[in-house]
């Protein structure tokens, strides 16, 4: 049996299967089709009725679940929601076991919530240092406004971390995105 | 975090998975068949026994059935919401699960279970025991069912599996 348990690890193992079967293009669209659209069914539903409301109700419960040690922090104003990681327990999983298969695991997360943003009416400001660390911020996609500046908006910024900067430097770094694709620059 | 005094070959902060990640499960199986057809599904899952599970069938092939057993004990005590007894038998190692965790989950969430997810559970212990050593039988499906190893040679009936209706 496929278990929950160590779910991160076959599923992490799964994308590199499914990009041997048919490359990058095939990993996306498992991201959209299994994960955003079946798996997470609920958390659409959520945010496309709830809005920001529908994102804290989502989060809220989720994350509890899987770090009740609260390795995260959310942020919620009435014109964007932001989520710091600080210790993803998905990511974090990976890295303390010793498995790497896939080239960037983390882009999963965008390529499951971009296209649910995207449906919902939303955009995301985002960076992962590929360490268990990472932030999002959600806007409605007719706001302008740019992401926050480190510790603007929360005195539990990922970014105020003193591990935030990987020793290489390399931050992968999304800005209005609602694609793995629309990953602008890496440093 | 690996824990050589631990069968399981990851280990998570946590003492049990999250449950809603059955709905991952229960979804990349539909994806990969819809995709491309049973039999790349089958392949599938015929690879993560061999590769992604090579680690507990390397403990299974050095450590035989009580490994076997140790490992499905540890494996059912960390998914959440199942019933199941790990039995060491004469010969081989019984796993009755009387409530599967994954098809509980699933019919509470009122999810749309692929017919053929109990499937899953033959074509990766099949391929699982064969890297071992031994062989494998499931009996059962929908909910409930009884899996088997024995050493390989013995001579167990094919498996007979309900769809999830």
């Amino acid at each position: 049996m496929l278990g929950c348990y160590d779910f991160c690890a076959h599923y992490e193992w799964t994308f590199q299967w499914l990009h041997e079967q048919g490359g990058p293009a095939l990993v996306r669209q498992y991201w959209a089709e299994a994960i955003s659209r079946e798996s997470q069914f609920h958390a659409r539903e959520l945010i496309r009725a709830d809005g920001f409301e529908g994102m804290s109700k989502y989060w809220g419960a989720t994350l509890l679940e899987e770090s009740p040690d609260a390795g995260y922090h959310i942020t919620s104003t009435p014109r964007l929601f932001r989520i710091d990681m600080l210790d993803c327990p998905s990511k974090g999983f990976l890295i303390r076991n010793g498995l790497e298969q896939y080239g960037d695991y983390c882009d999963h997360c965008i390529g499951w919530i971009g296209p649910m943003m995207k449906e919902a009416g939303f955009v995301i400001d985002h960076e992962h240092n590929h360490g268990g660390q990472c932030w999002w911020e959600m806007r409605r996609s007719d706001d302008a406004t740019p992401p926050s500046s480190p510790g603007g908006l929360s005195a539990h910024d990922v970014r105020n971390l003193p591990g935030w900067l990987p020793e290489n430097g390399k931050l992968d770094r999304y800005r209005r995105a609602v694609d793995p694709d629309d990953k602008a620059e890496e440093g | 975090m690996n824990d050589p005094g631990s069968p399981l070959p990851y280990r998570d902060t946590k003492p049990h998975g999250a449950a809603d990640f059955y709905f991952a499960i229960n979804a990349t199986f539909r994806f990969i068949e819809g995709k491309f057809g049973r039999e790349r599904w089958i392949a599938y899952l015929r690879d993560l026994g061999r590769r992604y599970f090579e680690p507990v069938n390397a403990r299974w092939r050095a450590g035989g059935l009580a490994e076997v057993a140790a490992y499905w004990r540890a494996f059912f005590a960390a998914e959440p919401g199942g019933e199941v007894e790990v039995r060491e038998e004469a010969g081989g190692v019984r796993i009755d699960v009387r409530r599967c965790p994954a098809i509980a989950h699933l019919r509470q969430a009122g999810r749309d279970i692929v017919p053929f997810f109990c499937e899953h559970c033959h074509h990766l212990g099949v391929a699982r025991a064969a890297a071992s050593g031994f062989v494998f039988r499931l009996e059962g499906g929908n909910g409930s069912c009884v899996h088997r190893y024995e050493p390989a040679g013995a001579d167990l009936p094919p498996s007979v599996i309900r769809e999830v209706r």
